[in-house]
């Protein structure tokens, strides 16, 4: 079973987010970068069971500049074969989805993971297009999947729920929480994953549909009241004047 | 959110801009690896640290590590850490290839234990002796030895031990009584008791490795006479199955801190069928150990440093958080109607946090450097490599004492910001004031250190070691020199400097006339003196390392406020610890003898 995952770079967690040039972009000094958890923890750990399970390889591919090396060099280490960056600065998700449906055409891939979202813009946008630009099928916010020969049976998260679904390979899958379980890379990965091939591909020269023109930060929140633990009738004032929640 | 008990960006500052592990990895031994895979495994174990140690560390306090029915129960995660960091590589890490290893620098498996130590300071111990016990057999075991005991223990199979201490024999190990009996297989029989011997039962394992000192029967008294030996706590049987080795658990030792960290007494030999195995040359078991000791004192160093490191979070994110008081206004009133400000607006307390922060990252820094040595004491050659030794021995003892005694310092002003809070149970503080307690004491004592300091590694070879530290501090003078705001901290480093030699100048007579006593009598106000300089040396070297980075820009991943704190740091440290140098030299030199025994008895003096 060949895979193919799509690894994004996103900030960390706690990074400070700021912008620069009028709002339009994010300023990315002092922030570190790591790879979309969603990405890594479920879509690419998945993929490395199923070619436990049933063997095949595993390539990571992602569309961005040379600086994004080091994050597809730790998908390596956690155990990826092989890896492809389309080496262009893509400004939306079409153009993203469009490098990668390219690539995936070239080679012959059972399934095509992602993360259910990138931790930054999350757009999850990318799954659909890249499914709709190869004309299969998309399995979005899966939890749960098993593989026998070429049907893979998957559970969805939906509302209130869990949605059960068969699908016949090759599809496009996002990657929930539960999917699989969170792999760190070992010396042994980090010491290989150099060795591994990272291919550089031009891109394909497709044009973003869509420009950010400003991003908003959300309004500061109010600081902490401390209310007097004898005084309840003034919590529950606040609760329910200035909250609002009774 | 960040987490509280560390901080990465601190760590790679240290290892990739400060102290640039670049110049190692420049190597042909080291060429594998590069600052962008080593980040890795530094990720990696913040990943684990964060989502498999620190949750457990109150727990591990709160249910102590016990005895029971001839053993000792420990926290399931102890195994769960054992498998983590044998499954991922990190245990024998700098062992080279063919030993199990992958050549990772000293430097990045140092910062790799620190980042375990701030999560949880149970765990790292078991961690780290199995290493230092499987590195003894590596060094000076036999090859059938390397082969029998190496690979289990990297494995995480079996876990190994130190076992110096005796009732009867702690800091004065020449007095050690543990006998060993030559055997016509060329194995010994072993007789005797082990106290205090960390990590020495509890681990889920098959085997427990014991790296023991005793005395061959008719050795000579003192430290001449004792061997070093491989004691399993289960012998391998011909046919490779394990048999009892008649190494009992006698029982633990209920302690202040670090609860969840075993500590145990060991009988050898009660039915006269414990065997061990020589490691190395007859009657050099001590030098020998002196290799694991090294290693174990910049382990405690790191500890203690890690410990504290934790603290300093914990107490910062407090200091953010608490409102109480208000700040003062012009006419020195304050305004009741204003709401309260929190109180790391108020400056006693940032002097507090301040004082944590000098400490702990001054000590990282210093154990940093000294693990840099140990990896240039690998690559170098000739008297650069001596040098690195030199340098190495005579940091040693301060790496080991500095973080443990400022750190006990450090954690004190953590729970003083807490005010009441902090001696509540419900509260972090506490614990890691009583965990830090320990490493003063084990892995030899201040006292210990300070005697290995002043009586060994300032006088050794006519005082090189001191030379090569003196040129090296004048290097990183000289480079502050390019920066006009960093010369006057330059200039009070090198005050502090020439006191060192004043103090030298008076000492150094009473160790020519032979009067030993009086000469180290002193010597724990000397530790405090030499470290509390080395630490400045190592605050300017930040000075100048943010300056350079701020200035070029070099490196962008982290924010300028960064290394502006770095600075400001500095100028803490050269306010308000640098000057208690002074004192110690007032100390050192006053000639009236009071702790002397010559001068007052201690009948007279305690009456």
């Amino acid at each position: 079973m060949n895979s193919l995952v799509c690894i994004s770079k996103t900030p960390e967690t706690t990074a400070k987010i700021s912008f620069n040039d009028n709002n339009s972009q994010f300023d990315t000094e002092g922030v570190q970068f790591i790879m979309n958890p969603y990405d890594e923890w479920y879509a690419l750990v998945r993929a490395l069971e199923a070619k436990e399970q049933h063997g095949g390889e595993v390539t990571v591919i992602n569309v961005g500049p040379a600086s994004n090396d080091v994050v597809i060099r730790k998908a390596l280490a956690i155990g990826a074969d092989k890896a492809v960056r389309v080496d262009t600065e893509a400004n939306d998700a079409f153009q993203v989805a469009s490098e990668i449906a390219n690539y995936a055409k070239t080679g012959n891939f059972d399934l095509i993971y992602l993360g259910k979202e990138t931790i930054d813009y999350n757009g999850a946008e990318l799954g659909a297009m890249i499914a709709e630009l190869l004309d299969i099928a998309y399995i979005s916010f899966a939890s749960k999947m098993e593989v026998d020969g070429n049907v893979a049976k998957i559970e969805r998260d939906i509302e209130g729920g869990i949605e059960v679904v068969e699908v016949q390979t090759p599809f496009v899958i996002s990657a929930a929480k539960g999917l699989a379980e969170q792999r760190i890379p070992n010396m042994r990965g980090i010491m290989m994953a150099k060795r591994k091939p990272l291919e550089v591909v031009p891109s394909s020269s497709v044009q973003a549909k869509v420009s950010v023109k400003e991003y908003k930060l959300p309004e500061m929140k109010s600081g902490v009241k401390l209310v007097d633990p004898d005084n309840m009738d003034e919590l529950v004032r606040l609760l329910s004047e200035e909250a609002k929640v009774i | 959110m960040p987490n509280i008990f560390s901080s990465i960006e601190n760590i790679r500052f240290n290892i990739f801009e400060l102290h640039k592990i670049q110049d190692i990895l420049n190597s042909e031994y080291y060429q594998d690896h590069d600052e962008e895979s080593l980040d890795m495994v530094l990720s990696s174990v913040m990943d684990v640290a964060e989502k498999d140690m620190y949750p457990v560390f109150r727990e591990m306090d709160e249910k102590p590590a016990y005895y029971e029915d001839g053993k000792v129960i420990i926290h399931p995660a102890v195994d769960k850490m054992l498998k983590i960091a044998t499954d991922n590589g990190w245990l024998g890490s700098h062992f080279d290839y063919d030993d199990g290893g992958s050549r990772v620098p000293m430097m990045l498996s140092g910062a790799a234990s620190y980042i375990m130590a701030c999560a949880n300071n149970n765990v790292g111990g078991y961690i780290g002796l199995t290493a230092g016990a499987a590195n003894l057999i590596i060094t000076f075991g036999t090859q059938e030895l390397k082969d029998l005991y190496v690979p289990k223990m990297l494995s995480g199979d079996w876990t190994g031990t130190m076992a110096l201490t005796e009732p009867q024999a702690g800091s004065s190990l020449s007095d050690i009584t543990t006998k060993a009996i030559p055997q016509e297989d060329g194995s010994y029989k072993i007789v005797g008791q082990k106290i205090f011997i960390s990590g020495g039962d509890g681990p889920n394992v098959d085997n427990i490795i014991h790296l023991t000192l005793a005395r061959i029967e008719g050795a000579p008294a003192g430290t001449k006479g004792i061997s070093l030996f491989v004691v399993p706590k289960n012998r391998i049987s011909a046919d490779g199955s394990l048999e009892d080795n008649d190494v009992i658990t006698a029982g633990d030792f209920q302690k202040m801190g670090q609860k969840g960290y075993s500590t145990v007494h060991l009988s050898y030999g009660e039915k006269n069928n414990c065997h061990g195995w020589m490691v190395g040359v007859e009657n050099r078991g001590l030098a020998h150990m002196f290799q694991m000791m090294n290693g174990a004192r910049l382990d405690v160093g790191l500890t203690a440093a890690g410990v504290a490191t934790a603290a300093y979070y914990h107490s910062l994110q407090y200091a953010k958080e608490r409102p109480q008081g208000r700040k003062l206004s012009k006419d020195g009133t304050k305004d009741v109607s204003q709401q309260q400000t929190t109180i790391i607006n108020h400056p006693d307390v940032r002097r507090m946090l301040l004082l944590q922060k000098s400490v702990i990252e001054g000590a990282f820094s210093l154990i940093t450097e000294c693990y840099k040595l140990e990896d240039q004491e690998r690559i170098l050659e000739g008297e650069a490599k001596e040098e690195a030794h030199l340098l190495l021995e005579l940091l040693t003892p301060m790496a080991k004492t500095y973080p443990a005694e400022m750190g006990q310092v450090a954690i004190t002003n953590g729970l003083q910001i807490y005010g009441g809070y902090g001696f509540c149970t419900e509260f972090p503080l506490q614990q890691y004031y009583r965990d830090i307690r320990i490493m003063s004491l084990y892995e030899g004592t201040t006292g210990i250190q300070s005697l290995d300091l002043l009586g060994r590694k300032v006088t050794m070879q006519n005082g090189r070691a001191m030379q090569i530290l003196t040129q090296r501090i004048s290097e990183t003078m000289a480079a502050s020199a390019s920066y006009d705001d960093l010369k006057p901290y330059a200039a009070k480093l090198q005050a502090k400097l020439e006191m060192v030699q004043e103090v030298m100048t008076y000492l150094l007579p009473f160790a020519m006339k032979g009067d030993y006593e009086k000469y180290l009598a002193d010597a724990s106000i000397f530790m405090q003196m030499a470290s509390n300089i080395v630490i400045a040396w190592q605050w300017l070297k930040m000075g100048v390392a943010a300056k350079e980075i701020l200035l070029t820009k070099s490196k962008v991943g982290l924010a300028s406020s960064f290394y502006e704190s770095k600075i400001e740091t500095m100028k803490y440290y050269y306010k308000y610890e640098l000057p208690k140098v002074d004192a110690c030299k007032e100390i050192l030199t006053n000639p009236e003898d009071v702790t002397l025994s010559k001068s007052a008895e201690a009948n007279i003096l305690f009456s």
